[in-house]
Order: structure tokens, then sequence, then C-alpha cells
């Protein structure tokens, strides 16, 4: 799922950057933070073992074989933010050096791979192997899990990458002017791949790293802390985690274009008088009759409250599918900013209260 | 699947990462036109033309980018069948593959229709995978002309100036070396094992192997860091690098970064 | 009367575990200025361990640790940059060069050091520049890393700590897996330096160089010193050389004869009659 150059947008690959570049400072922050010194060296190997583990060809149950990328076992080992910096180095070597994997996309490949793969495979793994005993079988279970969990993620989202070039990137003919395939294309082509080679590969090589280091090196499974003195790059709960779950969602969002039709209880007054609109709701309700005309009460409430993006998007944005994200983005944005007011309210509260 | 070839596949991408080392040494001290440059000017100059190729939207201006990237190989003493081989084929292959059915499922006017069955060419469908494989091609190209005629060492020192975090150039630096110490271990690992092969691997086995490689691998990368990090320390290292960057602009390199930036505006210009 | 000049290293009843297992226990010894030293043992008797213990790399939990006469502690080389002083009179060559290899190519390799010791750009270039071509390797500067022998990254090692001219050399099994011409080339390095005011201090199990590059030797086993005395005293007690594990008995044959005893072999295996 490397994506080479010319297949995404010059806008999509700038976002996809920015993104990237934003998880790349937090990484980058918050390794400075830590031993810093014994980190560079650490953190370069482990990109190296990443890279050179790229390279392996898996032989898969039944026969085939496929590519993984090592991401789940660098999270394991170093925590996200290590593992974010590795495979992303991992990835730029690629790139600069053996001119595989373009550079306009190297933002994308990052954030794919590098960065929401170590998020899910890191959440993934602590979510599976809960308080078990590190040379437990459950753990080698939650590797396997959390690396066919975070291949699948970086190759949703490289399809979704992929999917919504047609839409939003072409001329006035129609043609497509990168990826060519929408969404409901795009993503099952991907996810076959993925769901059955890539995904399994990186499956049985996390499986297989983390039975082998509970075997001869159980140290390193509790996070780098024993062999080598170094404490582990990542405290047990991390706020980075939660930003990059939300950003998930919120790139996630979108999916929901595909859904047709509308959800159940979220009808507007007009439907109501929409003898189709009507028959959809009562076949929705168990074949309940709809009322013909719109309850009078729902007409009072509905003219208080014009909501500044009717239909989900604003209304000088003419793509469904991007004011779809915008809206999402925006959405989770207020939600964002709601909780940080809070946090800080409740923060200052707090220290009122204690005079330590 | 034939005996043990997955080891095969796996050495032969080791082998090819070796020989790409060796290529790329001898075509940086070739002496021609890219060479010529400094080595921020090749790679900010070839970024500035990937980014025009992206931009433009017209087949043919994508086209001429393409034939300046030729003569600039050309000129850079490259060979033209190292490239064929290196990118044309491999993008045709994989690009080639990826546009095909974009032929028939883009939507639009239908111009041909395949004798015997009903799946129609759309012009769109033409114009997308045309301009979906000539970009690919272009910027692959471009990326590996840099590529091949640039020392590690130049690209490197060329990031940093770029002002990339010192301490990112140092891990590039750093991963770049041990890529090849890895390298050369795993192929150990793997020869010692092929030739005690009697024959077939069962399926778990051959999985277990890849495992266990990996495994050692791991263990010994953890312990070379560690040993690293001490020899660092032995020689001053205290948290903060300092690398010796002697590059320095001449007329020539001015000249050439005005040739890269008017091309690549000219470019998304007559292509917008 | 006359004054002894302070002593290179002083260490005293040293004790240091490795990851919770005892590598060191109770060592005490003293390396003068100007003094060749050897340290043998087999592996695992200690002696990569008591090299960076000197190097200031680990710090004993137990004893202390002398460096020209003042303490060296973690803390000291903390603070009011100590360490570039340190760092420049004191280099390790490490056992496996490529540890010491990290950088893109043979002269970044040799300018890391002074690099890192702040020096100018030019006084860098220059020093660089003047220890390839004493090293014999001014033909390597552009080369990276994986494309060097075994015996040229032995001698890039060395120059990239030579480069700085320190006072005190210590050296880990420096002529382990080298060809016997590179390993030749070592060893009159180290000759090199009999009589000049560089201490060296060279681990090694190879007992048939131990007389070309050592005044004095320690032979150190488990962890402790068990001997120590002139090279020509320590090889000749066979017994000693036995308890240490560095010679052995198995059967072999010379002068027609097959037998066992003690013994080692290398370029000054002798002849014996029975």
């Amino acid at each position: 799922m490397h994506i080479p150059d010319g297949y995404l947008s010059p806008s999509t690959c700038a976002t996809l950057y920015a993104l990237a570049a934003s998880g790349w400072y937090s990484a980058l922050g918050r390794v400075r933070r830590m031993l810093a010194s014994r980190t560079i060296p650490l953190i370069s190997v482990f990109a190296a073992f990443s890279f050179v583990v790229m390279m392996f060809n898996i032989p898969l149950p039944g026969g085939t074989t496929g590519h993984a990328i090592g991401v789940t076992v660098a999270a394991i080992v170093l925590g996200p933010s290590g593992s974010i910096l590795a495979v992303s180095i991992a990835l730029g070597i690629q790139a600069l050096f053996f001119g595989d994997g373009g550079i306009t996309t190297l933002g994308a490949n990052c954030f794919n791979m590098a960065i929401i793969g170590s998020v899910v495979a890191d959440a993934v793994y602590r979510l599976t192997a809960g308080h078990s005993e590190v040379h437990s079988r459950r753990r080698v279970w939650a590797a396997a899990i959390a690396g066919y969990a975070s291949i699948n993620a970086a190759a949703l989202l490289t399809a979704f990458e992929f999917g919504i070039q047609p839409t939003l990137f072409h001329d006035a003919s129609g043609t497509p002017l990168y990826a060519p395939y929408p969404l409901h294309i795009a993503i099952p082509a991907m996810m076959i791949g993925h769901l059955t080679f890539a995904g399994l590969a990186e499956a049985v090589i996390s499986a297989g790293l983390v039975s082998y280091l509970q075997r001869s090196d159980i140290g390193l499974l509790h996070g780098v802390r024993a062999t080598t003195g170094v404490p582990a790059l990542e405290s047990a709960s991390s706020p980075l985690r939660l930003w990059w779950v939300i950003g998930i969602l919120m790139l996630c969002t979108p999916l929901g274009v595909l859904a047709t039709g509308t959800a159940w209880g979220e009808w507007s007054a007009a439907d109501f008088a929409n003898p189709e609109k009507r028959a959809k709701i009562e076949a929705s309700s168990g074949q309940h009759a709809a009322p013909s005309s719109v309850p009078a009460r729902l007409q009072k409430l509905s003219a208080i409250w014009t909501a500044p993006f009717p239909g989900y998007a604003p209304r000088f944005v003419k793509s469904t599918t991007f004011g779809y994200a915008l809206s999402a983005m925006f959405g989770v944005g207020l939600l964002i900013m709601a909780g940080l007011v809070l946090s800080r309210f409740t923060k200052k509260a707090r220290a009122s209260e204690s005079p330590s | 699947m034939s005996q043990d070839s997955f080891i095969e596949t796996t050495m032969r991408a080791f082998t090819r990462a070796f020989s790409k080392a060796l290529i790329s040494e001898r075509g940086a001290n070739q002496p021609g036109l890219l060479q010529f440059l400094d080595p921020r000017v090749r790679v900010v100059g070839v970024l500035f033309l990937v980014v025009s190729v992206i931009l433009c939207r017209k087949i043919s201006v994508v086209a001429a980018v393409m034939a300046l990237a030729v003569v600039i190989a050309v000129a850079s003493r490259l060979s033209l069948w190292l490239l064929a081989t290196r990118v044309w084929f491999v993008v045709l292959g994989f690009a080639g593959f990826i546009a095909l059915p974009a032929l028939f499922v883009t939507p639009g006017s239908p111009i041909f229709t395949v004798p015997g069955t009903h799946l129609a060419v759309s012009a769109q469908g033409l114009r997308t995978s045309a301009l979906l494989i000539l970009r690919v091609e272009t910027a692959a190209t471009l990326t590996t002309i840099l590529v091949l005629c640039t020392s590690w060492t130049h690209i490197l020192k060329a990031l940093r100036s770029l002002h990339l975090p010192v301490e990112i150039v140092t891990m590039l630096a750093m991963t770049h070396r041990y890529v090849f110490l890895l390298i050369e271990t795993a192929s150990q690992m793997f020869e010692s094992r092929q030739s005690r092969m009697v024959g077939q691997l069962a399926g778990p086995d051959r999985r277990r192997l890849m495992a266990r490689t990996a495994g050692v691998l791991l263990s010994k990368s953890v312990e070379l860091s560690h040993e690293v990090y001490l020899a660092m320390l032995s020689r001053g290292f205290d948290g903060e690098v300092h690398i010796l960057s002697v590059l320095r602009l001449r007329v020539r390199d001015y000249l050439g970064m005005a040739a890269f930036l008017s091309v690549s505006c000219l470019a998304v210009w007559i292509g917008r | 009367m006359i004054e002894t000049p302070t002593p290179a290293f002083e260490v005293s009843s040293v004790s240091f575990d490795y990851e919770g297992i005892p590598a060191i226990r109770g060592l005490s010894l003293q390396i003068g200025k100007g003094e060749r030293v050897a340290l043998v043992g087999a592996n695992g008797s200690g002696k990569s361990t008591l090299l960076r213990i000197l190097d200031g790399l680990y710090f004993p939990a137990v004893g202390s640790v002398k460096f020209q006469g003042e303490s060296l502690t973690a803390d000291r080389l903390r603070r009011n940059g100590y360490a570039l002083t340190f760092r420049r009179q004191v280099a390790l060559v490490f056992q496996n060069p490529d540890v010491q290899l990290f950088n893109p190519t043979v002269f970044d390799e040799v300018a890391y050091g002074p690099l890192q010791l702040r020096w100018a750009r030019e006084e860098v270039i220059r020093r660089v520049e003047e220890t390839l071509s004493t090293m014999g390797i001014a033909q390597l500067k552009d080369r990276p890393p994986y494309r060097l022998s075994g015996g040229e990254k032995k001698r890039v090692a060395l120059a990239s700590v030579l480069v700085l001219d320190p006072e005190v050399l210590l050296l880990d099994e420096p002529t382990a897996a080298l060809d016997p011409k590179s390993q030749s080339q070592i060893v009159d390095l180290i000759q090199q330096w009999k009589g000049t005011s560089k201490s060296v201090v060279t681990a090694t199990h190879q007992l048939e160089i131990v007389e070309d590059i050592a005044d004095r030797v320690l032979v150190l086993e488990a962890g402790a010193v068990i001997a120590a005395g002139t090279p020509s005293e320590i090889l000749s007690d066979e017994g000693l050389l036995l308890r240490a594990n560095l010679v052995h008995a198995h059967r072999h044959s010379h002068g027609g004869v097959v037998h066992s005893h003690p013994h080692r072999h290398g370029h000054s295996h002798d002849e014996h009659s029975h």
C-alpha cells in the first residue's frame, strides 16, 4: 500500500503531509523529552529492522506469500511515538535512497502506515492483551490481531484516499485526474488484498516475533525497559492515542456517504409531507402508519434552530463527500474545543480548591 | 510455490538493495549534468518538477516533462536501459495493471467497443488511464534520476540544509547504515538454512523460519543499538548532533535552480 | 626523591553487575602514565566490562575509579564540560567495529569525534585528513562502511579515535577475527606507542601478541585479577594459564609422538621434547 507519485492530487498530498507532520512533531517531541540520547540509535536500528522486514516474503496459510510492515512489533516494543518515527524513517529511506514510493506521497504513506498503523496496533494490542502475563499465549494472539487490524486500518485509509480522488478532482468532461476509481470500487479492491494477504502477513510476523521474544528476550516485551535500562518510551495511558483515534474517526465519517437513505428518527419536518419519504418511514418503523402531516409541535420546534450546515454541507461546498468530511471535522473540532475548555475550567477549579 | 522460493524472493530483494547502493555510488561520480549541480539544487529542483507534474492537467505537458527527464538522464550519463528496467517497465506493470479497468469503468462517451463484448472504452477512461500512467512514469523517472546521481551523504546534507531537524537526519543516516548490516545478517541466516535444507518445509515450519530469522534480527538490532549508543558516548556524544556540511553554492547552481523553477512554473501554467 | 607522575587510572575494590550478573568483583588495579598493559582472560572474564568502566561508560556501584587523580563518576561527566575533556583524553576501540562505524562514509566517521567535541570546522577537516593518511586509509575516505573489509573497518575504527590524539587508548580485542596481515599491522601500531606518554590497555585472549604489545600483564578470571607480572613471567606460568582458561590440553602430535598436555596455539608454539 505504498502510494507512488501521481495517484493523489496535490491538495490531498498537502493535507496528508500536514497531518503526518503533526504526528511527527508530536512523536519527536515526546521522544525528545525522554532520554533522547539513547533513543536515536534505538529508533534508527528499529527503522532499519522494519525496512528489512518489509523485504521479507512471508509464507501464509494457504500457500501464498505476503509482505508485512513490522509496525506492530515496533509499536509493542517502542510504543506508538517511537514506532511512528521508526516506520516513517524506514519509509523515508525507501523513497529517498531507493526511489521506491513517491516523494509527494511520502506524507500520505507515513500517515497511513507509520502513524495510523502504529496507533491502531498499539491500541488493539493493549486492548486485546489486557493485563495478561507477558509470557502468555494471549499476548501472541493480541499481537496477531493488532497486526491484522493495523494493516487493514492503513489499507482502509489508503483506499479512502484513492476513492475520493475521482469525485473531488476531475476535469470538465468528467475525466478523473488522479486515481480513477471511486470509493465503491477502491475500497473493496484494496481491502480484498489486505484482508487476505498483507493483513495475514503482518499478523503472522507480529505473532511470530512476540512468541520468539517471549522465549528469548522477554525484557523487550516490557517495552525495552529491562534489557537496556531504558524506561519504556510510552507510559500506560497516552493522550496522544485519544487524539489519533478521534482523527481516524473524523476521517472515516465520510464513509457515511456510502450509506444511502436517512437514519431512523432523523427525519425533517418536510419529510412527513412527502408521500415517498413517508412510505420509507413507515417501512422502517415496523409498518406503523406515519402521520400524514407534520406534527404541530415538531413544526414549532424545527423553526427555532436552523443549522448552519443543513444537510451536512456548507452551501458553498458542492461535493457531498467533501462537505461531509468538512462538517465532520468541524463537528469534532467543536467537541474537542468544548472538552478543552471544560477541562481547563475544572483544572482551575481544582487548583483554587487546594493550596498546593 | 517451489521449494523455499519465499527465501529466494527475499534474498533477491536483499541483492537488489546492495546493487542499488553500488549503482548510485557509480552514478554519483559521473561527470554529468545533474552531478554538476549542488545537491540541494538537485533535490529542490527535482521536487519542483515532480510537483509540477502532479499539478498540471494536460497529458501533452506531462509528456513534455517526461521528455525533459529523459534528456536530463542522458546528460547525466545515466543508462536509459537502466531506467527502463528500474522504472519504466515496472511502473507500466503496476500502474498499467491498475489503470486497465479504468478504460471501461470510467463513465463517459464511448469511443470504442471491444468486439464480441459489450465492454466499451470511454474517452474519459482513455484519458484518465493515459494521464495516470504518464504521471506515475514521469514522477518516478525524475526521482530515480535524482537518487541515482546523488550520493546518500549529499542527499542527507541537502535535507539538513532544507531545515529537516538534525535528529531526523541523524536517524536517517544511521538507519541507512544499519539496513545493510541487517541485510547481511539476515542473508547469512537464510543462506545457512538453504544449504542445510533437505526436502521441502511444511507451511507452519516456513512461517516459523521467517519469524525466527526476524526474531534473531530483532534481538541483534536492540543489542546493536545499545552498543552503538555506548560508542557514541565514548566519542563525546551528549544528546546534540553535529555534522559537517561542506556545501557551497556557485553561479551554475543559481542558474540550475532558475531553470528548474521556470520549467516547473511553465508546466503548471500551460497545463492548468 | 623522584616524584612519580599521577597514574592514569587508579581502580580500588570495584564491583559491577551487568543485568543482575556480577561481572567485576572487588577489582583493584593501577595503570601508569605511558604504561602498556595487557588484560588477558577468557571470554566472560570481565575484560570488556573493565574497559568500559575505565572509559566512563559503566559506573561501579562499589569502589572508586580515578582518572589522573580525580574521581570518575557519572555525575562529574555530566557537569561543567568535563566530558569534553575526558572523552578526548581517553578513547575506547570496541571489539565489533560495526558498532563503531555508524556514519555514512569513512571521512564522516573519523570526523565524528572532533565534531562532537566542538572543534572548529577547518581544524576538523585538517586533522581528519592527517589521520587518514597516517593510518594509510586516505583512499577509503568516501567509502561507506558496508564496502570495507574486516581489516579496513578496524583501521577506520582506530583512526576515528586516534584523530583525537588521546592520552589513554583502551583496545578491546583489537586483533580478533583479523587476517594475519591486518593483525600484524595493528600490533605494529601498538608497538609504536612504547616509550611515548600514551597509556595503552589492551584486552585480549590471544597470548601470542601479548609480548609485543605490553610491558605488564594482568590476568582476569571471573571478574577479578588473579595474577600480575611481566609478559614472560605470566606466559611461562602454565598452571596459571590453564586455571584462567587461556590454554587447553588436548591430544595433538608433534615430533612423531601423540600426547596431550597444556599448550597454546599461535606463532610462538614451540616444539618441546619428551
